[in-house]
């Protein structure tokens, strides 16, 4: 029965991904979609990156999980490295030093920064000894000093993700809630001093949040035109390659991080949900794996796998609405780019194996 | 805390976004999908092109020719608007914020382009083109050109963009910029000369860049008009009186057809049009916008005497042989009043040539101020003219009350000659005494000649059914105005042109006023003139610049005179 429920269980995974896989081919193609002709070379090289992450997810699958236990501290060692690399080689892509160029690919380093936290939340939370400050202690200064290397790119989206990563793991394994309590108020207390490094475009950002109005050309502009797109929706959209606010270009990054807005646009309130809910139930299935699950360290890797998709869907899908600060996250499995598909397609390789190992 | 509490968080998240998408989609959908609407299809105004002006002869008073303006689309150039504007202001050498009060009188919205720099020539419009590529645009828009600005300026008026009446609609971007006549004709038969100003109803994208076509209202160009005027005599009467304040009007004594309204000082049209030095005209203290032939009142003086005494003609108060004795004071009420010399025994006749005042004393103190009014009414001194121009303004008489309780003889007196409790427009007065000329006529004076190459009569009479016998010895008093050797206006006997006509020097607090007003040839009037010149300080001015300005006319050919 527990191997029907597992191969039961991949399966139903595959499938949603391959339904994310369509709904993005297409809402890439209408977005790529300009003056009745589509830009056929970005469109191809998204197929050739999504067929290249189902090999990453087959080959990962078959990858003992077990490994990263062994080999977190020299992954994070690794990233960090390259993070700081970035600092001194990166390429700059709008005014942010976040891409490291080698033979010819460009890659994110804060990408996998992303997965070698997880592996160190896993390894440390699982480690036998009793001593849930240090572990804490440690774990934060570890994931700290990349969230500041990474904030200093700047890419205060990723950073926020590593530090919501870390709380979200963090209160729900079995370490004390009081550390966590306590990290918070401490989180809190340096806010202002954290608001003093931000970047003048972060600010900016952040309190045209507040009130896009401020600015509607600037700041403001983006949230302002990607609100028109997704309320013009209304309940069935506007139809495939007929968003106006699409078509037209008003919308800017739309076939990155705002790819949302041309779902909502297109297909309207009931596309959205389509979508919403296809996220819900591959969450809800990684989650009733791990509640199965008796290793800690594959809990806590399913845990944050979880938490790690969960954070990019709603800071992403809530950047468009304007109920978050917009923050440069893409939206998983749908956005054009390569290297958070790579990550995810890997995470889901890791958490597929996770399934085979445990749940015979 | 329990893992499977973390699936209920994800779940509220998701019903959260959810409930947000309600809001935006279903909720306010409306609202929203109006405002994708107004993104993207814009109205692209296309301005008539308004008609020309003619005078009589077809000379070309008033076109429209392409202006080229740079304008900017504030959405692509958000983040370089700053240096882009001062290299265009540097490139121009004009300062940047003339650019940055262009840009903000004329923004509309973030996608329509907005007009920067306003009327270049083309080749300098090309060569910031070339420049700055698809940064600008050049948007050719019709300007109004006038040839001869000053010289007919208070005829024909300019016209400007009427932004403010169009405040509420701007947001939506429709066209703020109809071009309205302000003043003269241009204001007069806008209706006429307007046209209607067309669009494109496009689609634009974010660039402003066209991307579809939804439909288009063709402008319709406006019709042309021919007006009555003569422009080479316009141009000798603006001449003439360019260095004083005042007014000459020459008119078709039988239709009332103006051949020519001068009001000086007068004001630079292109200028207004530009919007450019208007200030400097706006300051002056002499009003050089003021048309002084049909928005000023001065007392007729000595020129309102014809009308005294056609109302003691026909009212049988006095014949042309009556006379009254001139000894240059004429006391009463222990007031003294003045004539200019001794004129001793005064007929009609005489008493007009010499422009005697204790003559209309008497005759005025004999018909009393009730008459006298009356007929000054009967000749329209307290109405408008009716002249197919904006904002003329109506002279006045002693009303009703004014001399029931405060009137005094003295008053009338004053009255009889013209001074006081009365004030006429010059053009009122030189269609008044017209009548005399044309058997009795009040006509209608205007300027309108033909529209879209269809005449328009606009001459209408007014018969004022005085006795032909009345006119006729009115007629010949004011002959002998000219043909006298006494006579006030002697030097236009030189001319040959039987001219008959009054002189009168208005008394002011300061200098007094010169008129000339008059008609020729007497024996079938043709042409009616009246001449002001404000504080000169004698009529014998005014008729020196009538015999300036009747001459040149016919050194010049100008009169139609076949007699």
């Amino acid at each position: 029965m527990l191997k029907q429920f597992r191969s039961n269980i991949i399966l139903k995974l595959c499938f949603y991904i391959f339904l994310l896989n369509i709904i993005s081919m297409g809402t890439l193609y209408s977005s790529l979609h300009k003056g009745g002709e589509c830009e056929y070379q970005l469109f191809y090289k998204q197929i050739i990156m999504i067929i290249v992450s189902w090999i990453i997810l087959a080959f990962f699958s078959f990858i003992n999980y077990r490994i990263y236990y062994r080999v977190a501290i020299f992954l994070y060692i690794i990233t960090t490295i390259l993070l700081i690399f970035v600092d001194f080689f990166g390429k700059t892509v709008m005014g942010a030093q976040r891409w490291l160029s080698f033979w010819g690919f460009s890659f994110q380093p804060s990408e996998f920064a992303k997965i070698s936290a997880i592996f160190i939340l896993a390894k440390f939370f699982s480690l036998p000894k009793k001593n849930d400050f240090l572990k804490i202690a440690i774990t934060f200064i570890l994931l700290g000093m990349n969230m500041i290397l990474i904030f200093k790119q700047p890419d205060l989206g990723t950073a926020t993700i590593i530090l919501l990563l870390f709380l979200f793991v963090g209160f729900f394994s079995q370490i004390k809630k009081r550390y966590f309590i306590l990290l918070i108020f401490a989180l809190i207390a340096v806010t202002p001093f954290v608001w003093n490094i931000l970047h003048e475009y972060q600010k900016k950002r952040l309190i045209v949040f507040l009130n896009p109005n401020l600015d509607p050309l600037g700041a403001g502009y983006t949230i302002i035109q990607s609100r028109i797109a997704i309320g013009s929706g209304k309940l069935f959209g506007k139809g495939f390659l007929s968003g106006t606010q699409n078509q037209f270009n008003f919308l800017p990054e739309r076939h990155t991080d705002f790819i949302f807005t041309v779902i909502a646009e297109e297909w309207g309130f009931f596309g959205c949900l389509v979508l919403i809910l296809l996220y819900w139930l591959i969450l809800e299935k990684i989650i009733n794996v791990a509640l199965l699950l008796k290793d800690y360290f594959a809990f806590i890797l399913t845990l944050g796998i979880s938490v790690l998709i969960f954070l990019h869907i709603i800071i992403n899908i809530g950047m468009t609405c304007g109920i978050f600060p917009v923050v440069g996250l893409p939206l998983l499995f749908i956005s054009y780019g390569g290297s958070h598909l790579f990550v995810t397609y890997f995470l889901f390789g890791v958490f597929f194996n996770i399934c085979r190992q445990h749940i015979l | 805390m329990d893992a499977t509490f973390i699936k209920r968080i994800y779940l509220t998240s998701f019903l959260i976004i959810a409930v947000v998408l309600f809001y935006y989609q279903i909720l306010r959908g409306d609202y929203f999908e109006k405002r994708a609407l107004n993104n993207y299809v814009r109205v692209v105004p296309i301005s008539s092109i308004r008609g020309n002006i003619f005078d009589r002869n077809g000379v070309l008073l008033a076109q429209d020719s392409p202006s080229f303006n740079i304008a900017v689309v504030p959405y692509q150039i958000r983040w370089i608007k700053e240096t882009l504007f001062e290299e265009i202001a540097k490139f121009l050498g004009y300062d940047k914020n003339l650019l940055d009060r262009n840009y903000k009188r004329n923004f509309r919205n973030f996608f329509t382009p907005v007009d920067i720099v306003i009327n270049l020539d083309k080749k300098t419009a090309i060569e910031l083109k070339e420049k700055f590529k698809n940064n600008i645009l050049i948007n050719v828009q019709p300007i109004r050109y006038y040839p001869y600005p000053y010289e007919i300026s208070h005829i024909i008026g300019y016209v400007k963009e009427a932004e403010n009446v169009f405040d509420d609609i701007k947001k939506y971007g429709y066209s703020p910029k109809e071009r309205v006549g302000v003043l003269g004709v241009e204001q007069y038969y806008n209706r006429y000369i307007a046209g209607e100003d067309g669009g494109y109803l496009i689609e634009v994208n974010a660039k402003g860049e066209i991307v579809g076509f939804l439909g288009e209202r063709k402008p319709k160009r406006g019709k042309d008009i021919v007006l009555t005027i003569d422009c080479k005599i316009q141009k000798i009467a603006s001449e003439l009186l360019s260095q004083q304040r005042g007014t000459i009007v020459l008119m078709d004594a039988n239709t009332g057809e103006i051949l020519a309204l001068v009001s000086s000082p007068s004001f630079d049209l292109n200028s207004f049009v530009t919007s450019k030095n208007v200030s400097k005209f706006l300051n002056d203290k002499n009003k050089p916008i003021l048309n002084r032939a049909i928005q000023a009142t001065y007392p007729p003086g000595s020129t309102f005497k014809p009308i005294v005494a056609l109302a003691a003609l026909s009212e049988n108060i006095i014949f042309p042989k009556t006379t009254f004795i001139c000894k240059k004071i004429f006391s009463i009420g222990g007031y003294n009043f003045h004539c200019l010399s001794y004129h001793e025994d005064e007929n009609l006749y005489e008493a007009m040539l010499h422009s005697c005042n204790i003559y209309f004393y008497n005759v005025g103190l004999k018909l009393g101020v009730d008459k006298i009014v009356k007929f000054a009414k009967k000749f329209m001194f307290d109405n408008i003219t009716k002249v197919d121009l904006p904002y003329e303004k109506e002279g006045y008489l002693p009303h009703n009350i004014r001399y029931s309780k405060n009137w005094f003889v003295g008053d009338t007196l004053n009255l009889s000659i013209g001074q006081g409790m009365i004030e006429v427009t010059p053009l009122r007065l030189l269609v008044s005494i017209n009548a005399i000329s044309n058997g009795g006529y009040i006509v209608r004076p205007h300027i309108l000649k033909a529209i879209a190459g269809k005449q328009e009569s606009l001459s209408t009479n007014v018969y004022l059914g005085f006795s032909n016998d009345v006119l006729r010895i009115l007629k010949k008093s004011l002959i002998g105005v000219i043909e006298n050797k006494e006579g006030t206006a002697y030097l236009l006997s030189k001319l040959n042109l039987k001219i008959a006509g009054k002189t009168g020097t208005a008394q002011t607090k300061t200098k007094a006023h010169g008129w000339f007003v008059g008609f020729f040839p007497h024996n079938k009037p043709k042409y009616s003139i009246c001449v002001l010149l404000e504080e000169v300080g004698s009529s014998f001015e005014a008729v020196k610049l009538s015999y300036y300005f009747l001459k040149e006319l016919l050194d010049k050919n100008l009169l139609d005179i076949t007699n």
